[in-house]
């Protein structure tokens, strides 16, 4: 039995996708999730009191095709959605927090940890 | 009873090499052995006589019946399984089993379980279940055609093909009911792009995880969570939203209702 679970875990990691190179500095990304007060909406791993349940939880955004269902997701098109979602999606309630291109892209660096 | 345990163990873990190892060949060049063949079309009838035995048959054969049935075989049937004189289209040549000729299904089996493989589709094989795509009338006009069909040479097939029938009035609603709503979702291929807790499938990130679409506020960032619009919204994305990614799939009102019942228990 300790064979065979030994063996799914060994060839279960084997099929790891290659993720994309993201800028930015994760961890400063974490804290201005939460200066932004993203988690009045979303609900954020690893950000404090982020528990929204507004818009979708953010758990496993790295790997999701589409932003706010319209945007396929690359790091740099959630840099531009953060900081102009209805540039993208016109009728979206997500609003623009005139969030900077260098916070944006900390943010991204952040939520591309979270797989 | 210690050499068995053994045994088993070995067994099971031969099975996860092969499994894992990844020998087994799932394509669909690869034809099944022989004996394996027989048994899964055994296991197939057997399965759908138990389940088709308790259906009551209805009288079958009128003229406008057949008529309708054969309109609904043109926009639903003959793509895969061809029909007198009509080859079945170039895709449906590629799958694995091959889709059956239902001018010999027809005369070998029983009404009921034709009856009963259109309404709910085969598993691992390519076919569909119609139950949401037609009603039982609809599933029955079809079964009278296909017992016409091994009596139509292939120039009454295309004679009969030229005549025209009227739709039927829709069937009235039923109340929504979150249980059917479950088993919908997986007949629209919702988890080919949405995690849902509770259905069983791809389960793959293109959208939204939809646990605890229940209490989320907005539906596609755009649209009030309530049961109305979450009915508007998988009925028609996008005429809620012109530019979402998520496609109409013509989910009928009653499906959507019953999805919707089912989408508001996930808190």
């Amino acid at each position: 039995m300790r064979l065979i679970v030994l063996l799914c875990l060994v060839l279960y990691g084997c099929g790891e996708a290659k993720r994309p190179v993201v800028e930015g500095d994760p961890e400063r990304g974490r804290l201005l999730l939460r200066q932004f007060g993203c988690g009045a909406c979303h609900g954020i791993p690893g950000v404090a009191d982020a528990q929204g349940k507004v818009g979708p939880p953010l758990a496993g955004v790295a790997r999701r095709v589409y932003l706010g269902g319209v945007l396929p997701n690359t790091p740099q098109n959630m840099a531009r959605w953060i900081r102009a979602p209805q540039e993208f999606d016109p009728p979206t309630v997500m609003p623009d927090l005139q969030v900077t291109p260098e916070h944006a892209r900390d943010m991204v660096a952040y939520l591309y940890t979270l797989e | 009873m210690k050499w068995l345990a053994g045994i088993a163990a070995i067994s099971a873990a031969a099975a996860a090499v092969v499994i894992y190892a990844g020998l087994y060949d799932v394509s669909a060049t690869d034809q099944h052995l022989a004996p394996t063949y027989r048994l899964l079309d055994i296991a197939m009838k057997r399965a759908v006589r138990r389940r088709a035995s308790n259906i009551e048959v209805p009288e079958l054969g009128r003229p406008a019946q057949v008529q309708r049935g054969l309109a609904l075989y043109r926009s639903h049937c003959v793509q895969c399984h061809g029909a007198p004189g009509v080859a079945p289209e170039p895709f449906a040549l590629g799958l694995t089993p091959a889709p059956a000729n239902l001018a010999y299904t027809a005369r070998e089996w029983p009404a009921a379980d034709l009856f009963w493989v259109v309404k709910e589709g085969l598993k691992m094989t390519g076919m569909p279940a119609w139950k949401h795509r037609m009603d039982d009338d609809e599933i029955w006009a079809l079964v009278a055609f296909l017992q016409e069909l091994p009596r139509l040479s292939p120039a009454d097939y295309r004679s009969r093909e030229a005549q025209r029938v009227a739709a039927s009035a829709p069937a009235p609603l039923a109340a929504a009911d979150a249980g059917r709503g479950r088993m919908t979702l997986n007949q629209y291929a919702c988890v080919t792009c949405h995690a849902i807790p509770g259905v069983v499938g791809a389960n793959a990130p293109v959208g939204p995880p939809l646990a605890g679409i229940g209490a989320r506020g907005f539906i596609a960032g755009v649209l009030p969570n309530t049961s109305h619009n979450m009915v508007r919204w998988l009925r028609s994305p996008q005429s809620v939203d012109p530019l979402s990614a998520m496609p109409d799939l013509g989910v009928s009102e009653q499906d959507a209702r019953d999805i919707a019942a089912y989408l508001s228990t996930l808190k």
